[in-house]
């Protein structure tokens, strides 16, 4: 198989009919009145969201902007609102710094400089506000992860990546990129670095150690069974760093999985109670 | 027997689970088929149940004949037509052995079943895991000519449709639930098994989203010379209706003559050397 670009390129127009049905479909046969999704103003949720609306209309597809102080982004904002306005879907915004002050206050273990922790608080606190509209409002949490975080498990667990459903988690970034262009998401919002903004300064392809455009092309690698060694060659990358990514990738499984228990009884969550989703 | 026969390629959504909600659509488009003059009317694999199941699949199954097949066999007697569907079949003899099957209803009522041969157990298929394999091929003489019965990957082992063709079956129909990424294995695969058998291919596709796997649609009949007679749209319901004519073989037959140039010693040897693969 030859690990050039070209593979991640897909046919955009399907692509776009298949997460549109599937978005369609499932809050058809859910009997949800819509979807809402946390808006970061980046990417991933950005091409969602536009995917919602275009799907099953802006008027059923919310948006929530939940910034906080520290990481606060005027352009991330602006971003977002560009978005809502050229795809017509509604959004609120809400300002969850006292919400991160009450958690950071009242925790005793609580350390400020533990960035990592800190900013997990704040991916679940989102968590909570958009499963409480979505609750309130009878409407699906419909999740912007794609593949790249997904396998890297670059995420929060129970936060960002909480959701009903994940219309583009199938979806390497590169390829979320090209998706948003095909759909006409602004250019801005495409390329600008992307971020999970848990702390200031924070960039995802540099605490990844890696280019998205290179990860993409590992992940595919290992998604259809190469051996590291022939994705580092045809990459003209180290064999390291291939086996850095690769490991990532395995040692993240819990992340994307049911909590594992120990097997007790004759069926058992997560491992052979097997069941079919109940909506048709 | 029947020398021309207007075949219906129903290519429907199932809803999980609900037999009796699949057995109200199968009775719609029957009789929708029935009012544009099709005989024969396919369904796609597994569409009385739905094709993901997972543990349910022991509820779902039931013995055949049993009820399902007797209330689409009185359908099939009321409309005068043949139908096939896909079940699941528990067995008589056990209480949780189940098999993949396609069920050929008459204007009699039922006629044959065909147990699936090739059970796929790999990316998103786990059907291995549920069902028993079939161990034998099925061909049965209906007034409508030689139909033959396979399903889905069986099409991938060409030695599935070479015998159901050398037990006579002119027409093969090939029930499915294949998602869309797999198009295109399909349709190389419908157009080759129809050429190198010399035989019609109804091939009758599911579409519909179950547990996030788009099945594909695009079923299509195939001539004996690997022409697509007619083809149902992609990824949404469809009823499409083809004519057969037999008499098309026997030109074909003569141009390029597959089965008179079978040569069996090479059957032999290919056992002894798949089973040193």
């Amino acid at each position: 198989m030859e690990l050039t670009p070209r593979v991640l390129d897909l046919n955009w127009s399907e692509v776009e009919t298949k997460v549109k049905r599937f978005i369609t479909d499932y809050v058809e046969k859910s009997g949800a009145e819509g979807v809402v999704l946390g808006l970061s103003g980046g990417v991933d949720s950005c091409t969602t969201a536009a995917l919602s609306a275009l799907a099953i209309g802006g008027d059923k597809v919310f948006g929530l902007l939940l910034p906080e102080q520290e990481n606060y982004n005027t352009k991330d904002v602006e971003h977002v609102k560009l978005v809502a306005e050229k795809f017509g879907f509604k959004t609120e915004m809400i300002d969850i710094t006292p919400t991160l002050e009450a958690f950071y206050n009242s925790i005793p273990i609580f350390e400020t400089t533990d960035k990592l922790c800190k900013g997990n608080i704040k991916a679940r606190a989102r968590m909570i506000y958009i499963y409480y509209y979505a609750n309130r409002l009878d409407i699906l949490v419909c999740g912007g992860s794609d593949k790249s975080e997904t396998m890297m498990g670059y995420f929060t667990k129970w936060g960002d990546v909480a959701a009903d459903i994940s219309p583009i988690m199938d979806l390497y970034k590169t390829q979320v990129r090209k998706l948003a262009q095909h759909i006409g998401v602004p250019k801005e919002i495409i390329t600008k670095p992307a971020t999970p903004a848990l702390w200031p300064g924070q960039l995802a392809e540099e605490e990844l150690g890696i280019k998205y455009e290179i990860l993409d092309l590992i992940l595919y690698g290992l998604e259809h069974f190469m051996k590291t060694e022939e994705i580092a060659q045809q990459l003209g990358i180290k064999k390291e760093l291939v086996n850095k990514m690769k490991h990532r990738w395995l040692s993240m499984e819990h992340k994307r999985r049911m909590p594992l228990t120990t097997k007790i009884q004759y069926r058992t969550m997560g491992a052979d109670f097997r069941l079919p989703s109940t909506r048709h | 027997m029947k020398d021309k026969v207007k075949v219906a390629l129903a290519q429907i959504s199932c809803k999980r689970g609900d037999k009796a909600a699949n057995i109200l659509k199968i009775e719609d488009k029957v009789t929708k088929a029935k009012q544009q003059g099709a005989e024969l009317v396919i369904f796609p694999e597994l569409s009385l149940t739905g094709y993901t199941m997972r543990d349910r699949v022991y509820e779902l199954a039931e013995t055949i004949p049993g009820y399902s097949t007797t209330v689409l066999g009185k359908l099939a007697k009321k409309t005068d037509t043949y139908i096939v569907f896909g079940m699941p079949e528990l067995s008589e003899k056990t209480q949780a052995t189940v098999y993949n099957v396609a069920v050929l209803l008459g204007p009699d009522g039922f006629i044959g079943k065909y147990r699936k041969m090739y059970l796929p157990t790999h990316s998103v298929f786990e059907e291995k895991r549920y069902f028993r394999p079939g161990y034998q091929t099925a061909v049965f003489e209906t007034e409508l000519g030689k139909i033959g019965l396979i399903i889905c990957y069986d099409i991938f082992f060409p030695e599935v449709s070479r015998l159901t063709r050398l037990k006579g079956a002119q027409l093969i129909v090939c029930i499915s639930a294949s998602p869309a990424t797999r198009r295109t294995f399909f349709e190389t695969l419908t157009a080759a098994r129809a050429i190198e058998n010399t035989a019609f291919l109804a091939y009758v596709n599911l579409v519909g989203i179950e547990d996030g796997l788009q099945f594909g649609g695009g079923s299509r009949l195939v001539g004996p010379n690997g022409k697509v007679l007619v083809k149902a749209k992609y990824d949404e319901e469809d009823l499409v209706i083809g004519e057969i004519n037999y008499a098309d073989i026997r030109p074909t037959e003569a141009f390029v003559p597959i089965l008179k140039d079978l040569r069996p010693e090479l059957f032999d040897k290919l056992k002894e050397t798949a089973e040193k693969l």
